[in-house]
């Protein structure tokens, strides 16, 4: 009988991953004032740095990691997502982090394989 | 019989009774291990097995005292413990499959045809507010996913991510990466903008084994 039963190390925990995106933001742009030079570099590495820890994790999870960075001027700035998959085994996780010149919003997502 | 009893069953069978072993041959016989309903009538059994059961508690209870609810519901054995419904899990069967059928891909440039489509229709008049601007965010996610889904082949999940801003002097990079098998999983991803917003809309489509 193939019992594959999901043990508690495989399942999406949101604070786990909420503490992980902080610290990639804060290494990344932590102290920096808005430069439209570096903005691609700072998403790229940020997204990276979330990415490579969720992957130390271990869990059988594949991961998607969005990151908006956008100059703070007077817009306004929605961001939403839907996603169809398994509630019980897969999660999300969107963190907002704003200094005096931009805002980050990096969202999350764990899907269970 | 040859499948585990359930934990009810279990608890049941475990508190024995001088009177319990001749019910309890019968009683295994009466719940059948596959039981579809959780509303199921209680063998006929049960019945006397209440009755007892109300004289004990009309003993040992003060009157004026609340029961506990499960007491109420009649569905509880010789010793006063209740009988809990076992959680039918559905055990479904193996695919055998590795990976998605022949030609059975996620199509990037078909996901992103219907993005752009959808965006244009849903945010062609459209003006910002802000607080209209995020139910019509929520809103333009669900409508893009289940547009999404039609044009996605099966048993793959989908990730639905839309960021709506106010049109003005400032710029905006959107990135993201992911972490998965990329000869099954891809992405598709539009933009749209009119003179008071802008909107970008990214479809992240995962096999599921």
């Amino acid at each position: 009988m193939d019992e594959f039963q999901t043990g508690e190390e495989a399942s999406f925990l949101v604070d786990e991953v909420s503490s992980i995106i902080k610290e990639a933001i804060e290494g990344a742009i932590g102290g920096n004032a808005y430069q439209h030079s570096k903005v691609n570099q700072w998403t790229t590495s940020v997204v990276e740095q979330t990415l490579s820890q969720l992957t130390k994790l271990g869990k059988p999870f594949k991961y998607i990691v969005t990151c908006v960075i956008m100059q703070k001027n007077g817009a306004g700035l929605h961001t939403a997502s839907s996603c169809f998959w398994d509630n019980s085994s897969d999660g999300t996780c969107t963190v907002r982090w704003e200094n005096k010149t931009m805002y980050c919003i990096v969202s999350a997502f764990g899907l269970a394989i | 019989m040859a499948e585990q009893p359930f934990p009810g069953t279990a608890q049941v069978l475990a508190a024995d009774n001088a009177e319990a072993s001749p019910l309890r041959t019968t009683r295994r016989g009466s719940q059948p291990p596959a039981r579809g309903s959780e509303d199921g009538k209680p063998p006929p059994l049960l019945s006397r097995r209440n009755s007892i059961l109300s004289r004990r508690s009309s003993f040992g209870m003060v009157p004026g005292s609340r029961r506990p609810s499960w007491m109420l519901h009649r569905r509880v054995s010789f010793t006063g413990l209740p009988i809990f419904q076992p959680i039918l899990k559905t055990r479904l069967e193996n695919t055998y499959r590795m990976g998605p059928d022949k030609g059975c891909k996620f199509d990037a440039e078909r996901v992103q045809r219907v993005l752009e489509g959808t965006l244009a229709c849903a945010l062609g008049t459209a003006a910002y507010s802000p607080q209209g601007s995020a139910p019509l965010a929520q809103s333009l996610t669900e409508l893009l996913q289940n547009q999404a889904k039609e044009v996605v082949p099966p048993r793959y999940k989908l990730v639905c991510h839309v960021v709506l801003g106010q049109q003005g002097q400032q710029s905006l990079v959107v990135g993201s990466r992911g972490l998965w098998d990329p000869e099954t999983d891809s992405f598709a991803s539009a933009t749209f903008s009119n003179v008071s917003l802008f909107a970008v809309a990214t479809v992240y489509g995962v096999y599921f084994e």
